[in-house]
């Protein structure tokens, strides 16, 4: 099969549209299905296993081990702003409703179950499953904050508030389970925002700038830290993902490009100006990326550096 | 007091400590069993200064029965979050013996750098034994099962695992 490989880090629109357009008779894409979706849509995608789902606008696509593309049924009870998916769950997909609330399903996105009874009737801007439990699911809630639930999604509890950063509630963009240890007996959840990145432990003791090492190695020793080299101050988040098989790994998505780190967030590299509106990492292949962006579904098999579209949505 | 640095304050507090159980060590009869702060019993005598210290100078925002403030979990107008709980509602069991001494002695920004918080140091108005005893009478409230759990997250050398 004819792959539209795009090599480097910068990669113009109409480069990637050319490529998709060489390409597009290899899908299975149900065109019409999804020739009135905006450019702006919202959108995300996720992994289940090998296989992909992606939202874009209300449309469902579905591509399983092979590299063809069908849809889904649409969810009559709104738009899917954000995904989660575990390893230990195969098959098991969450998405977080722009009308507030969640939806389940058990079979690969086929039919879709609605959860989300006691969450606030806000969109569901950002959700993850907590890696070391897939019964415990976090959600961001547009204009209020952190919620958690222990049971896949039937019953919530609010944990937190929103982060505070440069002097305002930022709601979060993006939310990922990082199986790393916070020394609080648990582990990390990272949180992409309208400007920058942030983070929380499991105890949801305080919202926090991530640290190299921990504060009271530095503390105890009286040593400096490890410099940091922060994402580009002030730039949005639109896409923040932990590789499952590598938890250190972090990528972002910001208007400036992909940005990688393998130190959880306390050096970031740019690996691509490739924009990302969603993004996801393989469960067992930490190089694997795939994001949306207006020109449809791209995937990288060597963390970013380059890009092959896979849909054109 | 005991001066300890935070470039020192492993050093400094396992001293600070030292002497500070050495006035109660042979009387633990009352205390929960295994009620320790940095490896060493704390006593009863420690649980009533504790208490007393609490009452001063804590519970007017972290709550008489350490209950924390209303809607703890929700920011204040300010953008600061409101005094936690330290009974089992809270996270304050969530941390080890040498994060909790190093808050309450030097802030929360000793901990977490950067972070803006209502909760003075009290580097400047409690003495190190003072510190321990409020700690340790915290403790003392929590369940065996948080006890269990905050000890494990104190390696011998008092960091924090």
């Amino acid at each position: 099969m004819k792959r539209n490989t795009i090599v480097g880090g910068a990669v113009s629109r109409r480069v990637l549209l050319r490529g998709l357009m060489a390409g597009a008779g290899l899908y299975l894409l149900p065109a019409t299905a999804f020739a009135a979706i905006s450019k702006s849509t919202s959108s995300a995608i996720v992994f289940d296993g090998n296989s992909l789902i992606v939202a874009r606008g209300t449309s469902l696509l579905y591509r399983n081990g092979s590299q063809n593309w069908t849809a889904l049924p649409k969810v009559s009870e709104g738009t899917i702003l954000t995904f989660t998916t575990h390893p230990e769950r195969p098959g098991r997909i969450v998405g977080g409703l722009d009308t507030g609330g969640i939806v389940l399903s058990v079979d690969g996105g086929k039919s879709w179950d609605v959860r989300g009874q006691g969450l606030p009737e806000a969109a569901v801007t950002a959700i993850t499953t907590a890696v070391t439990n897939p019964d415990t699911i976090y959600a961001a809630i547009r204009g209020d904050g952190l919620w958690q639930s222990d049971d896949a999604g039937q019953s919530w509890v609010f944990v937190m508030d929103r982060p505070w950063l440069a002097n305002a509630e930022r709601d979060l963009t993006a939310l990922s389970s990082v199986d790393l240890a916070t020394g609080m007996g648990g582990i990390w959840l990272y949180a992409g925002t309208d400007t920058g990145v942030t983070r929380v432990p499991d105890c949801f003791c305080r919202w926090q700038d991530v640290q190299p090492g921990d504060a009271m190695d530095a503390l105890a020793s009286g040593k400096q830290a490890t410099p940091k080299v922060p994402l580009p101050e002030g730039e949005p988040v639109s896409a923040l993902v932990s590789a499952v098989s590598r938890p250190a790994t972090l990528y972002a998505g910001l208007p400036s490009g992909i940005w990688q780190s393998h130190d959880a967030g306390v050096t970031w590299l740019k690996r691509s100006e490739v924009i990302a509106t969603a993004l996801a990492v393989h469960p067992l292949r930490a190089d694997d990326l795939v994001i949306v962006n207006n020109d449809g579904v791209l995937q990288s098999p060597d963390g970013g550096r380059t890009w092959t579209a896979i849909a054109n949505i | 007091m005991i001066a300890v640095s935070p470039g020192s304050l492993v050093t400094g507090l396992m001293a600070g400590v030292g002497m500070a159980l050495l006035s109660g060590v042979a009387d633990a009869g009352s205390t929960p069993e295994n009620l320790t702060f940095l490896e060493k019993p704390i006593t009863p005598e420690q649980i009533a200064l504790g208490n007393d210290v609490y009452a001063e100078f804590c519970a007017s925002c972290h709550g008489a029965n350490l209950e924390g403030q209303k809607n703890w979990k929700r920011r204040l107008d300010t953008g600061r979050m409101p005094a936690p709980p330290h009974d089992a509602s809270g996270h304050t069991w969530r941390h080890s013996d040498l994060e909790l001494y190093a808050m309450t002695k030097f802030g929360i920004g000793a901990v977490v750098p950067g972070y803006e918080s209502d909760m003075p140091a009290f580097e400047d108005v409690l003495s190190d034994e003072e510190i321990i005893a409020v700690l340790g009478y915290i403790k003392s409230v929590w369940s065996d099962e948080e006890r269990a759990f905050q000890h494990n997250l104190n390696p011998k050398d008092g960091r924090a695992k």
